[in-house]
């Protein structure tokens, strides 16, 4: 006896035409949201905890700067003295009038290095900042 | 008549079954080499820097003053008086409450000043508390007026609610030691 299959008689195609178009479509976001360069953080340092902190929706304005536990200071790719604050920031300011400046900093470092970077900030006008923390859970 | 001949041209095609395979290869490494973490924090708008000669003394009614300590031993002093940290916020709730219906000139200011030897993290959960009293008197105060949440208000409605319980946090300048 001869079995045959079932099999329906119209075609059996998934189109598959606009598959590129749908993946460089997924591409193009990912490419867009990509920053490659990441910054190669060179001091130590675990952040504190908050519970009521914000989202900075705006990162292009983020400008971070590093203190360790050792309480050297990093900003951009290099380690600062606090006296080249000023300059780099005055910089910066002047490429984006705007920008936040985001504070890593180490949570037993002391207040004293952060207070410095931030009079150094007021003197550069950099004045918009943010301690950058975990939510607490 | 002569016949023009038409010269038959190839069908010119090019193979696009592999490009989906091609824009699969691009998308995974941009897909494996972006990271979308958006950065939290605290934040705050530093005072403007006036040279030490020019300063001038502003005096403040103490009741619209809250100062806030964090001195090196770890103890965090409220107008004077030490008081744990997790008791910052319902403390400093009640006084900006009070002061809603107050013109703008009145409003609570929240002075926050610590010693150099202050551990950062210390001072951190002192302003996370500060910050969490204003979001909470914010989250009631449209709450009783607007009837809904911070997050939904339309920003006219925002803007009032920003009016009415201005945030007001003044770093206190550093002394030289």
């Amino acid at each position: 006896m001869k079995f045959k299959k079932k099999r329906a008689s119209v075609k059996q195609d998934i189109p598959t035409a606009s598959l590129p178009d749908i993946v460089f479509m997924l591409l193009l976001f990912f490419m867009v949201a990509t920053q490659l360069r990441e910054v190669d953080v060179l001091v130590q340092f675990s952040l504190p905890e908050a519970e009521f902190i914000e989202k900075i929706e705006n990162k292009r304005l983020v400008s971070y700067v590093w203190v360790g536990r050792d309480e050297r200071i990093q900003i951009n790719d290099s380690i600062v003295r606090q006296e080249e604050i000023r300059d780099i920031m005055y910089r910066k300011r002047v490429e984006l009038p705007n920008v936040i400046v985001s504070f890593r900093v180490d949570k037993n470092a002391n207040m004293g290095v952060v207070t410095d970077i931030q009079q150094e900030l007021r003197k550069a006008d950099a004045r918009r900042i943010n301690y950058s923390s975990l939510l607490k859970r | 008549m002569v016949k023009i001949k038409k010269r038959k041209l190839g069908e010119a095609q090019i193979p696009t079954s592999s490009m989906a395979d091609i824009a699969f290869l691009l998308l995974l490494f941009f897909l494996v080499s972006t990271n979308i973490d958006v950065d939290t924090g605290i934040g705050l708008v530093l005072p403007e820097f006036v040279p030490p000669e020019e300063q001038e003394f502003v005096p403040l009614s103490k009741d619209r003053m809250a100062a806030l300590l964090i001195n090196e031993n770890g103890d965090v002093l409220l107008d004077g008086n030490i008081i744990a940290i997790p008791q910052i916020k319902d403390n400093l709730k009640i006084r900006i409450t009070e002061k809603i219906e107050l013109p703008s000139n009145k409003k609570l200011v929240v002075s926050v000043k610590t010693d150099r030897r202050t551990v950062y993290n210390l001072y951190l959960q002192s302003l996370d508390q500060v910050k969490g009293a204003y979001f909470e008197v914010w989250e009631e105060y449209a709450g009783a007026k607007y009837g809904k949440s911070v997050r939904d208000l339309t920003p006219e409605e925002l803007e009032d609610v920003r009016a009415k319980i201005p945030i007001i946090i003044s770093i206190a300048e550093p002394e030289k030691v």
